[in-house]
């Protein structure tokens, strides 16, 4: 397993961010193209290659989005025919195509992110920042099921002991409503006993402490170091305006000399990390197979 | 080394005027594993919570309570909870959290202790239990068994003097109830852990305990080592009605010196102070010759198509007037099988009948009307009402024609009652519908030796008017005093049918108590009364 699926969750979760506020902060056609082609890379790098719908639907939302803007846009100056007297122009038709390239882009990274980012994962995240909300959801996920099973039993046990009344609409709702009450006094019967549980247990006699089964390996600080480097580097080249694009009247890329060049490697880099470490995991198996 | 002392304890329940329990007294060595037994009512569970100061229930407490030498009200909260472990008896609702690991660590993370620690001592307890293979799960997928034994790793984390557990089997099977005992008495013996265990069922308990406190109506009726304590209980048929069968057969032949506790030790008391001239019982129930009204034939189920059968070509009947006892592991589909007839589970194959006409031609709710009713394993499932009178007049019945008696408890919670009464009670309303054919699932779960015979003779006198009562069961000793006979379920079908004398004398392995006690001596018999009956015709051997 590598470092997307099994490192520790919070650098993964800082790299997701990372990335996919770089896609949607960016404006200019060669950083939209690094961003789509590194989310689709990635997405197919962690957690399977997906259904063939999730792409296809991709696919028609760029392509809806490149042919819709210059229907309603008419600005720009490269007019490439007309449609009832309405000038279709190239700039119009770019902008959407770079627009929607952006929009799709982030669709993808959020895919990957749900790909590797489990329940219990994402759980994790949330403690760090919250170990009070960490213990809340959990508390949460362990009741539902169990209420889920009680009404089912409830509902059964009604019916095969006789007490489910008859089988005319009102006699059914008054007896799912019957259930309903019964699931409310039990859920209040029963949270006495987890409370007792957890008073049992010491809970709130003073600061919790927060346990995971994740640990902060060296690997994972550098991944983040790596992704926090790359995710300044591109905010300073924003900030100096070098990644910025003029589509109208005429196509102007922004005034800025190197910066524009850092900006772009660096998110080159950051896009394409989960690739190049997949494929480095990848190798370093096979040399070891070859090893044994 | 003495590490609990309680003495002159009085608790009286806000509310109340008359104490719960009054002047108990007893101390307890380090490593001594207690055995607390006492009928319904007698303060068991009063008595274990104000052991622990955070679950002491609101009322007036007077008398000491002495951890090690400071007393337990002046520890601080944080060693309060770490120095004595408690267990309740629901195992569902103890879990707080949804995984098996965060479970384990929950009690360290309110002491807060630090990760590398709760770190090394959850993988120590997970290991110790067994939890590995099963340490990264939900625990929602977990059995009731898992769920037990979890509750209890949970509370070793945090590395107790004393364990304190209230009726900690009472929801589980016999099969995971023995294991959960074994490891309890396994914790006792390797890390001399200190043991308070308040239980109904206590064939396992017993004979693993070396101390014995036995309350009755919130006093001490005795408290010694085990033999001994036991001994003192000998008149008491109530407190005597849950103890391990070679002890109430001691006690029937009052044998108090040297009271067995085993089976072993049983079999070594009879086979040597009395003899076997008389060596067989020629009493057997004779079969219900009713009509059949309820009848399987080769049914095949499995709850998805996906997953493998659970009712193999199951096929039995049940006539009317008779007690029918259904007994097997668990898993076997046993209650798969009662759903079935409770038309709840579709066969895809096969054939069931009721009443001579097949269970699918019974349209909508028919099926339930003066015909077949279930009573649920767990009773808390039939309750909607806030006071028994209220349930009683939902289900259309009134409390003076009922066979039992739930007069004093109208005004009470149906949450509020104990197992027993709210079993009686679910009866109640299950019996409201005045079918022709009674399910049971596990009617004996969780219910002292009392509420069991009550529940027996229920289901006896129901068999004598007719009705026929299919009882689904893990509890032997009450399949054979109730049923007129016993069947095996295997496999998802039944391998053996008998009336309970043969079907227990057949069996070597899944048969009564009494019967293992005396194979091979005496034959045909199956009850504690049986084998008592043989001893004493037999007379003592002269030494």
């Amino acid at each position: 397993m590598g470092f997307f699926e099994s490192g520790n969750p919070v650098c993964v979760f800082v790299y997701f961010m990372a990335v996919s506020l770089c896609a949607m902060f960016s404006v200019e056609p060669v950083t939209v193209a690094i961003s789509l082609l590194g989310a689709v890379v990635t997405r197919l790098c962690l957690g399977g290659r997906g259904h063939w719908r999730e792409h296809g639907f991709a696919l028609a939302l760029f392509l809806g989005g490149t042919v819709i803007n210059p229907v309603f846009n008419h600005n720009g100056t490269t007019v490439l025919f007309f449609v009832n007297d309405n000038p279709i122009t190239l700039e119009a038709l770019f902008y959407g195509a770079v627009s929607s390239g952006a929009i799709v882009a982030v669709i993808y990274w959020f895919r990957a992110f749900s790909a590797v980012m489990t329940g219990d994962r994402l759980l994790y995240v949330f403690g760090v920042f919250s170990p009070k909300l960490a213990l809340m959801l959990s508390m949460a996920l362990r009741y539902i099921p169990l209420f889920g099973e009680q009404a089912r039993k409830v509902d059964i046990a009604r019916k095969v002991s006789g007490a489910g009344g008859g089988d005319s609409l009102p006699d059914r709702i008054r007896s799912k409503l019957g259930v309903f009450w019964v699931m409310v006094t039990w859920t209040l019967e029963n949270g006495i006993v987890t409370a007792d549980s957890m008073e049992a247990r010491g809970y709130g006699c003073g600061r919790r402490s927060f346990f995971s089964l994740y640990r902060f390996r060296p690997w994972d600080g550098a991944a983040l170091g790596a992704s926090l480097l790359l995710f300044g580097l591109f905010c300073a080249a924003k900030a100096a305006a070098a990644l910025d694009f003029q589509f109208y009247p005429t196509f102007a890329f922004g005034e800025g000399g190197i910066m524009s060049g850092v900006g772009r490697g660096a998110y080159f880099l950051l896009a394409f990390m989960p690739a190049v470490i997949k494929a480095g995991e990848e190798i370093k198996w096979k040399f070891l197979r070859s090893g044994i | 080394m003495e590490i609990l002392a309680v003495r002159d304890l009085s608790f009286t329940y806000a509310g109340n005027t008359e104490p719960t329990i009054e002047n108990v007294c007893f101390s307890l060595e380090k490593g001594d594993f207690v055995a607390v037994c006492g009928a319904t009512g007698s303060g068991k569970s009063t008595l274990l919570r104000c052991l622990k100061p955070e679950l002491r229930p609101t009322g007036e407490l007077s008398g000491d309570i002495l951890l090690g030498s400071e007393p337990v009200d002046s520890l601080d909260r944080r060693a309060g909870a770490s120095r004595i472990g408690y267990v309740m008896q629901r195992p569902e609702q103890q879990i707080v959290t949804d995984k098996v690991w965060h479970e384990l660590a929950f009690g360290l993370e309110n002491l807060g202790v630090k990760t590398d620690v709760i770190r090394r001592r959850v993988s120590e307890m997970a290991a110790y239990f067994g939890i590995e293979s099963w340490f990264d799960r939900s625990v929602s997928t977990l059995s009731g068994g898992q769920k037990q034994l979890l509750n209890l790793a949970s509370v070793m984390v945090m590395q107790p003097e004393v364990l304190i557990l209230d009726e900690p089997t009472a929801q589980l099977d016999p099969i995971a109830a023995s294991e959960f005992i074994a490891t309890v008495a396994k914790l006792n013996r390797e890390l001399g852990l200190t043991v308070i265990i308040a239980e109904h069922r206590l064939e396992d308990v017993v004979p693993a305990s070396c101390k014995l406190l036995a309350l009755r109506d919130g006093r001490v009726a005795a408290f010694g080592s085990t033999r001994q304590a036991a001994a003192e209980l000998f008149g008491d048929g109530l407190l005597l009605g849950g103890m391990p069968a070679a002890l109430r057969l001691g006690a029937a032949l009052g044998e108090k010196e040297n009271c067995p506790l085993t089976v072993s030790e049983g079999r070594r008391f009879i086979e040597n102070s009395f003899d076997n001239r008389i060596s067989s019982r020629e009493h057997c129930r004779e079969a219900v010759s009713g009509e059949k009204v309820l009848e399987f034939s080769d049914v095949f189920f499995r709850y998805e198509r996906a997953l493998p059968d659970v009712l193999r070509g199951l096929s039995f009947y049940a006539r009317a007037g008779e007690v029918f006892c259904i007994l097997g592991g668990n898993g076997s589909g046993k209650s798969t099988a009662l759903f079935a007839a409770a038309g709840v589970n579709r066969p895809y194959s096969g054939k069931i009948s009721v009443l001579g006409k097949n269970i699918r031609k019974y349209p909508g709710q028919s099926l339930y009307k003066n015909c077949v009713a279930l009573l649920p394993q767990d009773a808390q499932t039939l309750f909607l009402c806030n006071t028994v009178a209220e349930e009683l007049k939902d289900a259309g019945v009134t409390p003076e024609e009922l066979p039992f008696d739930l007069g004093g408890l109208l005004a009470r919670h149906p949450y509020d009652l104990s197992g027993g009464q709210q079993q009686l009670l679910a009866l109640a309303k299950v019996l409201a519908a005045k079918p022709k054919i009674l399910l049971a699932d596990e009617p004996t779960k969780g219910l002292d030796a009392e509420a069991k015979m009550i529940v027996g003779n229920i289901f006896r006198s129901l068999s004598r008017t007719g009705k026929a009562v299919v009882v689904v069961t893990h509890d032997i000793e009450f399949a054979a005093s109730v049923a007129d006979r016993c069947a095996m379920f295997f496999r998802g079908e039944i391998t053996s049918c008998d009336v309970p004398e043969r079907f227990f004398a057949d069996n070597s392995f899944y048969t009564t108590a009494a019967n293992r006690m005396t194979r091979g001596y005496y034959s045909g018999v199956v009850t504690v009364e049986d084998a008592a009956e043989l001893c004493r015709a037999n007379g003592r051997k002269r030494p």
